[in-house]
């Protein structure tokens, strides 16, 4: 690469951090996961295929693979066209400010909200008696059990992913192009399909890749909503483990579950590998009218987008009704007692969890930065297997982050479980990876001679960081900050595994509230949590438009991790 | 203050607090449980204990399975004291992996004996029977009487239409499929043939054992079997729910307490125990609505609770038999039932 990468030889502080990182990542992904293989492949010290065979030759096992294979394919493959349609249409349609704050509103609200408010909502509305299913269409036998709801659930999910990754892109692709074509003669469906189309591919590539590795790693939506027909495998370790007491099948099929997220992982670096040197390079063309899209065309996005909307905003706000009435379903009267419940019996899982969250917020945003600044920056040995490790629990499905944290770290001197840490460092390493990619992102914006000249005059490695290439990085370190908050507010899969009598956390009230009938508490905390969420997120929105380090990058852009 | 002192003391805070969050909660009169039953009945009944002995209780609430689990992971190094609630049979397979330590608390010898482990590896603080639960508007629009027999359930109108628990994670559902295999007179196929029929009309198992009274409460499920505390439960929040019980019988499943081997606080553990499975824990029930039937003969059971059991046919399940099948039975009803290709 450039001058700036340098040898570590003559720079102490570099082999300090770079030292600290490894004793981190390795105590904190490489051992737990040591541990998990070591459980699930050794009996008595010894290398043992046998129970790996007897879970994988049930043909149970089986089918929950090949379920969850196919549930990811087609949650990719219908959240990437969900997440086109917003893209296209916020980056085409000729939207003014306010459309486009509500299509951003609208994709931002599934992303932060715990992961099965979703579910609750369709199982009223879908059910034989759902208020949909039933009391508007009159429909009798409606299941709402299966893998029809359970994609749909998954897909209002996680589409908002797609449509973050696939807006920069998009809008990235000159208009001036599309003018070109234009006036070549080339008819609007031809300009779309020939010109529009090929540019964003690898958009599609990304985006079908994330949401197949994010409904892979789904545990929640499935455990309510796949019902008996349609086991998935993450749903299937949870209960071999807690229901069979059989830690090693749980760690077998969490391998088994290692394989297509491996695969989707190193194909989604390939994509990205090659889609990453894709900037917007030189002074952007004069702006151009957007003629690309037919009046009657806009109308219909419009339409469309706007029918998806209306499909969110119904479900949440049944939540939201629900979290104010006595009891859903039966008694309709108004009150605050839920409220009430969740700030009384309940505050000691907000305190936790807004104390986790915040501790591991900024540490995360840390982690991040000086990851993907030393990968990215920096030469050291052992530089790509540390970006690699990094990645590790991020591209993990969370039950088996959570049981092998559970497994490593429960006996002395190790003895993590029960505190606040082990669910800390289960959030910052497994979620600072976004703030990795972020960093390396804008590093490769920023030209390397500027780091070059302040090291020319003199200036130590730690110097310059400091003042030269941190402040450059600042917004990376709000995205990375801000996905780790986000992520420790709503996540569940890992953590269910780490809380203790001394830290809880909401999300796991919630999924208990709802198995015990306590409907009102459930949704008052989804409520909350989305309030919370939202308040941050504007806040670092805030932060980061006062800082104008011009690096340009939107954090919600960043969050389609 | 310098810069170089204001760093360093910041540095000192930083380290107090991850000491801090490092180090688990270690106050002398605090006691750590598990508890199995769901919040809303173990929060009161622990505040109770609080307030008569000054011990407060740190606890948090799992699902049995994940509870067990729990406990067996932290076996070299127990977090809790306590396992407090939840049926007998979680605590059979318990003492299997060797988590309990026996204690016999003043009221064991007055137990009968179906409501404690010999030498004391569990003892029962309640009794929780299994009924029938059907939503009233289903009945009414598919003009059915309430179900009085096992049969009844197997009625194509039922098709899809009920919820019950699943064996992988719910005590509930084994206590019902040994009930099954009880009215079938221990005859394994004939229960299992019963099973099958049933599982036609099934619509979901659920993972915890109350996790169909709210679609039946809201009538996206007819009916389902639960224990008869979630049922009252749910007919006490005001859904239009009935309770019913099977002429040929249904089976009760006592719910137990234990104290956890390595223990850090076993006197507190004990103290806890003492008082549960005393009329100072059970005689409480009522006041605060909680439905379960009290396992200390000296406490009696609640007119209105009384009421709703009033001719009901029930049977204890056999602890012995349950605990001897109940792996390959799981795993039967896994294979034949849930699995089971229509």
């Amino acid at each position: 690469m450039t001058e700036a990468v340098r040898r570590p030889g003559r720079d102490p502080a570099l082999w300090a951090t770079v030292l600290v990182l490894w004793a981190l990542l390795g105590l904190f992904v490489l051992f737990p996961l040591a541990r998990l293989s070591w459980l699930a492949f050794f009996e008595g010290g010894r290398l043992s295929l046998d129970h790996v065979w007897s879970i994988l030759g049930d043909p149970n096992h089986r089918q929950a693979f090949a379920n969850s294979v196919l549930l990811a394919a087609l949650v990719g493959a219908g959240g990437t066209a969900l997440g086109f349609l917003f893209a296209y249409t916020a980056a085409r349609a000729g939207l003014g400010r306010g459309w486009l704050a509500a299509l951003d509103a609208t994709t931002l609200l599934p992303l932060v909200s715990p992961p099965f408010t979703t579910a609750i909502a369709m199982i009223f509305s879908f059910g034989p008696r759902g208020l949909i299913t039933y009391h508007l269409l009159g429909l009798k036998g409606a299941t709402a059990y299966g893998l029809p709801s359970t994609l749909f659930a998954e897909t209002l999910t996680y589409f908002p992913i797609a449509y973050l990754t696939l807006r920069p892109i998009l809008a990235a692709i000159d208009p001036n192009v599309e003018d070109m074509a234009f006036s070549l003669g080339s008819s609007r469906w031809r300009v779309f399909r020939t010109v529009t189309l090929p540019l964003a591919v690898p958009g599609f590539a990304n985006a079908f890749l994330l949401l197949f590795a994010a409904s892979l790693a789904d545990f929640a939506t499935p455990l309510i909503l796949a019902g008996n027909s349609f086991p998935v495998l993450p749903t299937q370790a949870y209960l071999q483990v807690t229901g069979l007491l059989d830690f090693k099948g749980g760690a077998v099929l969490s391998f088994a579950l290692l394989v297509p997220a491996a695969a989707i992982y190193f194909l989604q670096r390939y994509w990205v590998g090659r889609g990453a040197y894709v900037t917007v390079t030189g002074k952007a063309g004069p702006a151009t009218l957007i003629k690309s899209v037919a009046p009657w065309a806009r109308w219909l996005l419009l339409a469309a987008c706007a029918a998806v909307a209306v499909v969110i905003a119904y479900l949440y706000a049944l939540l939201l009704y629900a979290s104010v009435v006595m009891a859903f379903g039966a008694n309709h009267a108004l009150t605050w007692r839920h409220y009430h419940v969740i700030f009384t019996e309940g505050l000691k899982a907000i305190h936790d969890t807004l104390i986790i969250a915040g501790i591991g917020m900024p540490l995360g945003g840390l982690f991040g930065v000086l990851v993907g600044y030393l990968v990215a920056r920096r030469r050291f040995p052992g530089r790509r297997a540390m970006e690699m490790v990094s990645m590790i629990n991020y591209a993990l499905p969370g039950t088996i982050v959570g049981i092998a944290y559970l497994i490593a770290f429960n006996d002395p001197p190790l003895a993590l479980t029960g505190t606040a840490l082990i669910i800390i460092a289960c959030y910052v390493f497994r979620y600072s990876p976004t703030g990795i990619r972020a960093t390396v992102a804008l590093l490769q914006q920023i030209d390397p001679s500027i780091e070059e000249a302040s090291q020319g005059l003199g200036a130590r490695s730690g110097l310059t960081f400091r003042r030269v290439t941190l402040p450059l990085i600042v917004p990376a370190f709000f995205a990375g900050l801000g996905v780790v908050f986000i992520r420790s507010m709503t996540a569940i899969s890992a953590t269910i595994f780490l809380v203790s009598i001394n830290w809880t956390l909401i999300t796991v009230r919630i999924l208990e509230n709802m198995t015990e009938l306590s409907l009102g508490p459930a949704a008052a905390f989804s409520v909350l949590v989305v309030a919370i969420v939202f308040a941050v997120m504007a806040g670092i929105s805030w932060a980061l438009r006062r800082l104008e380090t011009g690096g340009g990058l939107r954090v919600t852009s960043i969050l389609g991790g | 203050m310098s810069r170089a002192r204001a760093g360093r003391s910041r540095l000192a805070a930083a380290v107090l607090t991850a000491v801090a969050l490092a180090s688990p909660a270690a106050a002398a009169d605090t006691l750590n449980a598990y508890s199995i039953w769901p919040e809303n009945w173990a929060r009161p009944m622990l505040q109770e204990f609080e307030k008569a002995t000054g011990i407060k209780v740190n606890f948090v609430r799992f699902s049995s399975g994940e509870a067990l689990a729990r406990v067996i992971a932290e076996k070299g190094n127990p977090r809790v004291d306590v396992l407090f609630g939840g049926p007998v049979e979680t605590f059979a397979a318990g003492i299997k992996e060797g988590i309990f330590e026996p204690y016999k608390p003043p009221s064991f010898n007055s137990l009968p004996a179906r409501f404690k482990q010999a030498e004391g590896y569990w003892v029962a603080i309640a009794d929780d029977p299994l009924v029938f639960m059907t939503n009233a508007k289903f009945l009414k629009e598919g003009s059915l009487k309430p179900p009085a027999s096992w049969e009844d359930l197997l009625n194509p109108a039922y098709k899809a239409m009920l919820q019950m628990a699943d064996a992988r994670t719910s005590g509930t559902a084994v206590t019902r499929i040994f009930s099954i295999i009880e009215v079938n007179g221990r005859n394994e196929d004939k229960a299992f043939d019963y099973m099958k029929k049933l599982r036609r009309n099934v619509q979901v198992y659920t993972k915890s054992g109350g996790g169909g009274t709210l679609p039946v409460g809201l009538g996206q499920a007819g009916g389902g079997i639960f224990f008869i505390v979630d049922a009252l439960d749910t007919k006490a929040k005001g859904y239009d729910v009935i309770i019913s019980f099977p002429r040929e019988g249904i089976g009760t499943s006592a719910e137990a307490i234990a104290l956890l081997k390595g223990a850090k606080n076993p006197e507190l553990g004990k103290k806890l125990i003492d008082w549960a499975t005393s009329p100072a824990m059970q005689g409480l029930y009522a006041k605060h609505k909680i439905n379960f039937v009290p396992a200390n003969p000296e406490v009696k059971v609640e007119p209105g609770l009384a009421e709703v059991l009033k001719g009901a046919k029930i049977f204890p399940i056999d602890d012995a038999y349950a605990g001897a099948n109940r792996k390959h039975v799981v795993e039967r009803w896994i294979n034949e039932v849930l699995n089971a290709k229509e």
